[in-house]
């Protein structure tokens, strides 16, 4: 198990930058998730610190190894793919022996270990089969056996799930959070789902256009991001986002008023955020609430909860309202957010603006 | 519904079973197809069958369809063949060791060419679907238009630069280098569609498959080797068979450089029998003719199983 860092990280590929200037510290034996949109560089990020690319500038560390010219099989390190990757003309045990056996391990010791970690993984009575004769699940427990049997320093997994059904995703998220924790292991795990990185990290690291926008752990993130791509990425429904103006320090919303207790510049624009399941809608303002009022739109009954979506001023918001709530399109209601629950953000840099 | 009513039911859906609409036509089609295709291919069909009858007769001529009435099969077309009596009136024209040796030259351009086809492409397929490198479109392209020329077209050229690479070498020297050549020769115009081919098939294998390799701790070679070339193995073996075959059947590259040194492969001797058609003997023709249509059905045979094989799984893309 090892500390994994990046210092000043830069790959470009041709004239496209991925990675701009990346600094940072995966903590040893915890289970870090990278997250970001499609592009924003987070499997070059993966594959950087497991020795398939190479830095354009910069150095990686493993612990205070220098690995930055080391080459992948020298790195010690195990890597799940998307796409599993197994080796369709292997049988699973074949599969799973493959790094012990380019290991020159004894073969009863490779019997021995092949036979732990399917156990661990309840694969035992597929050793015989051939990849494709599996399901997708399968494959992918097989794929982790693999990354797992010669006990690597860091786990590496690129999007392990999205080729899974949506109802073995839930399940096999757990199983593995279950198995990082306990083998200690230090894993980073890169996804675009917002919903396993807060299921799964003890961090999560967002990343956007090759720029980390935040590393923090999932509660922070959730409830202080740092940006506004970090508060429209995470939560679903995403956070809501309004464009408003500051007349006199206080924010126009709707065609109504709400002074909030912090300090604001007298004028200029600010962006508003709150999220649906902050906020609540009643016939009334409420008091200690920024009350809004606006029409509703669509309902959407989800059967746990019902999401409505509410138009303000021109712009569409969604709240999660109690199953019991009885709205219909064309009401006239009041969106009221706690004070403490509004975001506020700087429109021109994206930030935070700290109440 | 009562009893009756629904084995009535029962009986109607057996007498018309549901089939999907778009099947119907389909399944119409096919035996049209087949039936087209059945006729189409009968007079090459009967023409093989008389070729093969005629090898095991002793008509003066060709086998004919009237002739099939007082057909007596025999084999000694073929003996008289492997002896050299391809023309019985005039007795032995070889001996034994001239067409087993005739029969050895052609298995030399075929498996040369072959061995030389599959080496080449294979990397050369390798290089074009896994290295980015300057020109490699254009490349490609040249490759394709290679395909396009008829080797027929190049053989003034290519002759032309064997005769002038011939007197740099000792006259000792020049019956194996026409060996080289013609495999050499015949291999490059397979080349480029055997490039195509073997990149189609290194193409299906994702670039994550090699690394998952390279990260487990294999080096280059160990993964071209453990990895890559077990899932090519179906588009090796087609490709050499195809090679072979080209190699086997080739006519017009082992005509202009072997048979001025005397050196005979079955097709040029095939040729040779019957441009005398006077005085020519045909079921030891059509014997020669039999053996020579044999590595085709044999590789036909397994090619159809081999190209089918692939492994999907595993390796979603």
């Amino acid at each position: 198990m090892v500390e994994v860092r990046l210092e000043n990280v830069t790959k470009k590929f041709g004239r496209v930058v991925a990675l701009r200037d990346i600094n940072l510290r995966f903590r040893d034996g915890k289970f870090t998730v990278v997250l970001g949109p499609s592009g924003s560089g987070k499997s070059t990020l993966l594959y950087l610190i497991a020795g398939i690319y190479k830095p354009t500038r910069g150095r990686i560390y493993f612990d205070d190894k220098d690995v930055t010219n080391l080459p992948p099989n020298k790195r010690n390190v195990g890597l799940v793919f998307q796409n599993y990757a197994l080796y369709p003309h292997m049988t699973v045990y074949e599969n799973i022996a493959f790094p012990l056996k380019l290991r020159k391990t004894p073969q009863r010791k490779i019997d021995e270990k092949v036979h732990e970690v399917a156990k661990l993984l309840h694969i035992e009575e597929l050793l015989d089969r051939y990849p494709h004769q599996l399901s997708g699940g399968q494959q992918q427990r097989v794929a982790l056996a693999r990354a797992l049997v010669k006990e690597p320093a860091v786990l590496l997994l690129d999007e392990p799930l999205s080729n899974l059904d949506a109802l073995l995703r839930v399940k096999i998220r757990a199983e593995l959070k279950k198995l990082q924790e306990q083998l200690g292991i230090t894993a980073i795990y890169v996804t675009h789902d917002q919903a396993e990185a807060m299921a799964l990290a003890d961090e999560i690291i967002v990343i956007h256009r090759g720029v980390i926008q935040q590393k923090a752990p999932p509660k922070k993130i959730y409830e202080e991001p740092a940006n506004l791509f970090v508060a429209g990425f995470i939560g679903n429904p995403p956070t809501n986002l309004l464009k408003a103006r500051l007349v006199d320090g206080a924010i126009e919303l709707g065609g109504s008023r709400i002074t909030i207790p912090a300090r604001l510049p007298r004028d200029g624009y600010i962006v508003v955020g709150f999220r649906p399941e902050h906020a609540s809608v009643d016939a009334e303002p409420l008091e200690n609430h920024a009350s809004i009022p606006g029409e509703v739109y669509v309902v959407e009954d989800m059967g746990k909860e019902k999401i409505l979506t509410i138009i303000i001023g021109g712009e569409m918001v969604k709240v999660i309202a109690p199953p019991t709530a009885e709205f219909k399109p064309g009401d006239k209601v009041y969106v009221n957010i706690p004070y403490r629950r509004i975001m506020l953000f700087d429109p021109e840099t994206g930030a935070r603006i700290e109440a | 519904m009562n009893p009756l009513q629904r084995l009535r039911a029962r009986r109607r859906e057996r007498e018309e079973p549901l089939i999907d609409v778009e099947t119907i036509p389909r399944r119409r089609l096919t035996i049209v197809l087949a039936i087209a295709v059945g006729l189409a291919s009968l007079p090459m069909l009967i023409t093989y069958i008389l070729l093969i009858l005629t090898s095991f007769s002793n008509t003066a001529g060709m086998l004919t369809i009237s002739d099939l009435a007082h057909y007596v099969p025999t084999i000694q077309p073929w003996i008289d063949f492997l002896e050299g009596k391809v023309e019985p009136t005039a007795g032995h024209l070889y001996t034994t060791m001239e067409i087993l040796g005739i029969i050895l030259n052609t298995l030399i351009v075929a498996a040369g060419v072959s061995i030389v086809v599959v080496l080449t492409s294979t990397m050369a397929g390798y290089a074009f679907s896994r290295i980015r490198f300057r020109g490699r479109k254009a490349l490609m392209q040249l490759v394709m238009i290679l395909h396009a020329f008829p080797g027929v077209a190049l053989i003034i050229a290519v002759y032309a630069l064997y005769v002038w690479s011939l007197a740099a070498l000792p006259p000792s020297a020049w019956n194996t280098y026409a060996f080289i050549y013609v495999i050499l020769s015949r291999a490059s115009l397979e080349i480029p569609m055997s490039i195509w081919l073997m990149k189609g098939f290194f193409d299906k294998i994702p670039w994550e498959v090699e690394w998952a390799a390279i990260v487990d701790g294999a080096s280059r070679i160990r993964v071209w080797r453990e990895i890559v070339l077990p899932l090519v193995k179906p588009g090796i073996a087609a490709l050499s068979i195809f090679a072979f075959l080209a190699g086997w059947e080739d006519f017009i590259y082992v005509w202009v450089f072997l048979k001025p040194r005397d050196i005979y492969t079955l097709a040029t001797f095939i040729e040779e029998q019957v441009r005398n058609l006077e005085t020519a003997y045909f079921p030891v023709v059509a014997a020669a003719g039999t053996l020579y249509l044999i590595p085709t059905i044999i590789f036909f045979i397994t090619t159809q199983h081999l190209l089918l094989e692939t492994y999907a799984g595993g390796m979603k893309a």
